[in-house]
Order: C-alpha cells, then structure tokens, then sequence
C-alpha cells in the first residue's frame, strides 16, 4: 500500500514541479524582457525617466499580492493571470538593476567611445551594454528568485493544482510531509534555474576581476 | 599631415567656474606642444575641447584649417589612467581605435603595435591582467593604431613610476618618430615637458590662461642627463616662478591685484 502511493506521488510531484518551473519560466521571461527594456529606455532618456520612472517606482510600492484580485478579475483565473503575476513580480527588480547600472556607468569609458567615433547608439551597444551586463544578470538572478515566489503566490490563490497547492493541501490535510516534499522540490527547482543562469551566462562575464569570478 | 589652431577658446563651467579664457596655440604638423601648468591652469579642460568631449563657451578650434566641433576622426587621446574597455582582451582593445581600418590590416597593425609596446604575447590576456604601465602603453597603441593626425595626451605618465614613465616616454618618441602626429601634451612635469616638446606653454591659474610661451631647441634624441636639458629645465621652472608671482601679490595684499606693484 506504502509502495503504491509513493509509485502515484512522484509522477504527481513531477508532474507539479514540471507545471511551476514552465509557469516561472514563461513569466520570467516576459517580465525580464519588459524590465529590461524599460530600464534601457528609462537609463538612455533622462525625458523618458523623468516621464515614466516616478510611475514605475510607485506601481512598485503596491504589495505585488495586491495585483491577484485584479489579475483575476481581468484575465481570469486560470492561466494568464498566474503568469502575469509573476512576469510583474520579476520586472521590478530587473527593471531597477538595469536602469541603476545604466546610470552607474563609468562615464570615463564613455567618452572612450565617443573620443574614438562611436555615435550614440554605437556606444550604447559597445560600451554601456557590456558594462551593465553583471549587474543586470545579477537581477536576473535575483527576479528568477522572485518569480518562485510569485509562482507560489499564484498557486496558493485560487488553483487545485500544482507545487503551491500542494502547500495548501498539505496544511489542509494535516500532512506535514506533503508540505516538506514541496519545499524541498521547489529548493531544488530553484537552486537549479539559478545554476543555469550562472552557467549560461559565465561566458559574459570571463573578463571580471571579481571573488565571485573565482567562486 | 595635421596642423591644430585653436582660437579665442573660453571654458565657463555650468557653475561659473571660469576654466579657461581666450586660449590661442597653433600647432603645426607633426609638432610635439607641452601644456605645462598646476591643478586649475585649464590645460585639461583645453584638451577636453579639443577632443570635443565639451563644447567651449567662445571661440574656434580647427584642424587643416577647416573648423570642427565634437569629436574628430583625425585626433585621438591617451588618458591620465588607461581607460581599457575591460571586457575586452588587449588586442580588441587596441584594435577598437581602429574599427574603420580593413580587418586584414587592422590585425596587421594591432600584431605590429603589440610589438613594439613590447605586449607581444599579450594581445589575448585580460587588462585586468596587466600592470598600469602595460595598460597604458595598450591605451597608447589604441590611440596611434589609427593613424591619428592629432594625438592629445592628458597626463598619461603621472600615474606611473619613474622607471615605467622613463620607459613610457621614450615609447611615445619612437612612435611619433614613425607616425609623427602633432601631440598635444597635458603635464605638470617640467622634465617631461623638456624631453619631449618642442613647445612649451606655461599657463596660469583662475582662470586658466596662457603666461608665456617657451621654444625647446635641444636636439633629438634629447638627453635628460645633459646640461643644456638642464639649463633648458631651469628656464622653465623660472617661467613657472613669474607664473606665480601674481598670485603671490595678490595673496600678500590681501585683495585686488594692483597692475603697477
């Protein structure tokens, strides 16, 4: 009997850890895509920041939570408004890491650029990106985190499946064990995205005079 | 070729910091000028214009006689600290100051800089990799790899020992030997500024102006340790004494600066 039931839980947790990881991976990428693009366009315009970035800041002092009902509401209770929780949830920290780097560039190097006939856009794409590059993968890092989170969020609202239900239908059930097995997969799940982040883009970053470089 | 003529150049800062008033200087082809001056003379703010990283507040810079704003495919610069783009390896470094040079001949000129810099070997480390001395002489080959008409150098060996700067100046010789650029040198260095300029320019402080102008005859190669460069050296330093001494009146008398006293 014992055998039987852990022979249905691992397929049932796969089939769950499968179902969070694609969820975290879909949103992950259009939040990152719209951070990322935002904070260019916020880092490369002082017009556009002065325009669009005292809005982003205050959207991003509503508890990311506080989107559910609405979410809910607009896009329905199924998939779409899981996604977009977490896509929201992982923009804010791409977006401030890519505008802040933007701002933080060592404008010595920019005027290398210009000095040796970059225009504009040239030096945007060779000097500027290159020297954003560690600090928006390590808001990648940190959105990809986030976006466990909100996948968890997502879950726990409204859904009768997937790795955060399991969470509530553990506590519901009285099954402790239940709950420990999900953390443990989404620790697992976690710690593996993010080595896949580090290890694709590793390569980018050869050139760092850093600890972590070493670690 | 490459002559530089610089007329009636001012520099007032957004702050009212007056930089540099009714700067003149023509440089002729292939001529090696010294901006010799302390901290606040303007020398750095001249260079700055000239490379058209800020735009002058009045007058005119040309070059070959046609007037120019913004940067300048004919001038490069070397600055006080190396400015390497860390992300890429030396030899890309080098070869970014000459983008606009065919790939065949760029490789050509990058394995030939890296040669005589004495970076052979180096051109696939990182600058991360290399002393300030080597990260230096890699920021003089991106500067020259382009065959630039008009070469700036902002205090490029301060930041050096005197065994790099030593090795440093004699490396720039050579090359301005081969490609003969017209240099304009930033310095407060009165032995740099005799060993490698054939003109000095003593300028002034607040605001930053020319005091007086010297001619350095000495032959080529020049000797630091002969006693005409240290005639030459003294001329200099005295220069810089009467550069001073209206400070020094103004200082003593505690206000406006008498023309008479």
């Amino acid at each position: 009997m014992r055998r039987a039931l852990t022979g249905l839980i691992i397929p049932v947790i796969a089939g769950v850890a499968w179902e969070a990881a694609v969820r975290v991976g879909i949103g992950f990428s259009f939040g990152a895509l719209a951070g990322t693009l935002l904070g260019m366009l916020t880092g490369a315009s002082p017009l556009a920041r002065r325009l669009l970035d005292p809005s982003v800041q205050a959207l991003r002092a509503i508890p990311s939570i506080a989107w559910v009902p609405i979410f809910i509401l607009w896009l329905g209770i199924f998939e779409m408004s899981k996604l977009a929780l977490i896509a929201l949830g992982v923009f804010f920290p791409i977006y401030l890491g890519t505008l802040s780097a933007i701002q933080d560039v060592d404008r010595k190097l920019i005027e290398v650029g210009r000095v040796f006939g970059l225009s504009r856009v040239g030096v945007m794409l060779r000097i500027t990106w290159p020297a954003v590059l560690p600090t928006w993968i390590a808001a990648l890092r940190s959105g990809l985190g986030l976006g466990f989170m909100f996948v968890v969020a997502a879950e726990l609202m409204g859904a009768s499946e997937g790795l955060g239900y399991l969470l509530v239908f553990g506590q519901q059930m009285g099954q402790a064990d239940v709950i420990l097995v999900a953390m443990i997969v989404f620790a697992l799940l976690g710690k593996l995205s993010d080595a896949l982040l580090v290890a694709v883009t590793a390569p980018l970053l050869r050139w760092q005079d850093t600890v972590r470089a070493r670690l | 070729m490459t002559t530089l003529a610089i007329e009636g150049l001012s520099k007032t800062y957004a702050d009212g910091t007056e930089a540099l008033r009714d700067m003149h200087l023509f440089a002729h082809s292939g001529e090696i000028v010294a901006l010799l001056g302390g901290s606040g003379c303007g020398k750095t703010t001249l260079l700055r214009l000239a490379a058209g990283l800020d735009e002058p507040s009045a007058g005119s810079i040309a070059i070959d006689g046609k007037a120019v704003t913004g940067t300048h495919a004919a001038i490069s610069a070397v600055f006080q600290e190396p400015r390497l783009l860390p992300w890429l390896s030396v030899e890309r470094n080098i070869g970014f100051g000459g983008r606009r040079i065919a790939n065949g001949e760029r490789r050509r000129r990058i394995d030939d800089l890296l040669q005589r810099t004495g970076l052979a070997g180096y051109g696939d480390r990182w600058p991360k990799d290399l002393s300030g001395g080597q990260q230096q002489r890699v920021a003089m080959a991106r500067a020259l790899i382009g065959r630039p008409g008009i070469l700036l150098l902002d205090e490029p060996f301060s930041a050096l020992d005197a065994f790099t700067r030593s090795s440093l100046h004699e490396l720039v010789l050579a090359l301005w030997q081969d490609l003969r650029p017209t240099i304009l040198l930033v310095t407060h260095d009165v032995d740099e500024a005799v060993f490698l300029a054939d003109r000095v320019i003593v300028m002034r402080p607040r605001p930053g102006r020319v005091h007086e102008t010297m001619t350095i005859t000495l032959p080529r190669p020049r000797n630091k340790l002969a006693a005409e460069h240290d005639i030459t050296r003294r001329n200099v330093l005295r220069a810089i004494d009467r550069s001073l001494a209206g400070d020094r009146i103004s200082a003593t008398g505690g206000g406006a600066i008498s023309p008479w006293v």
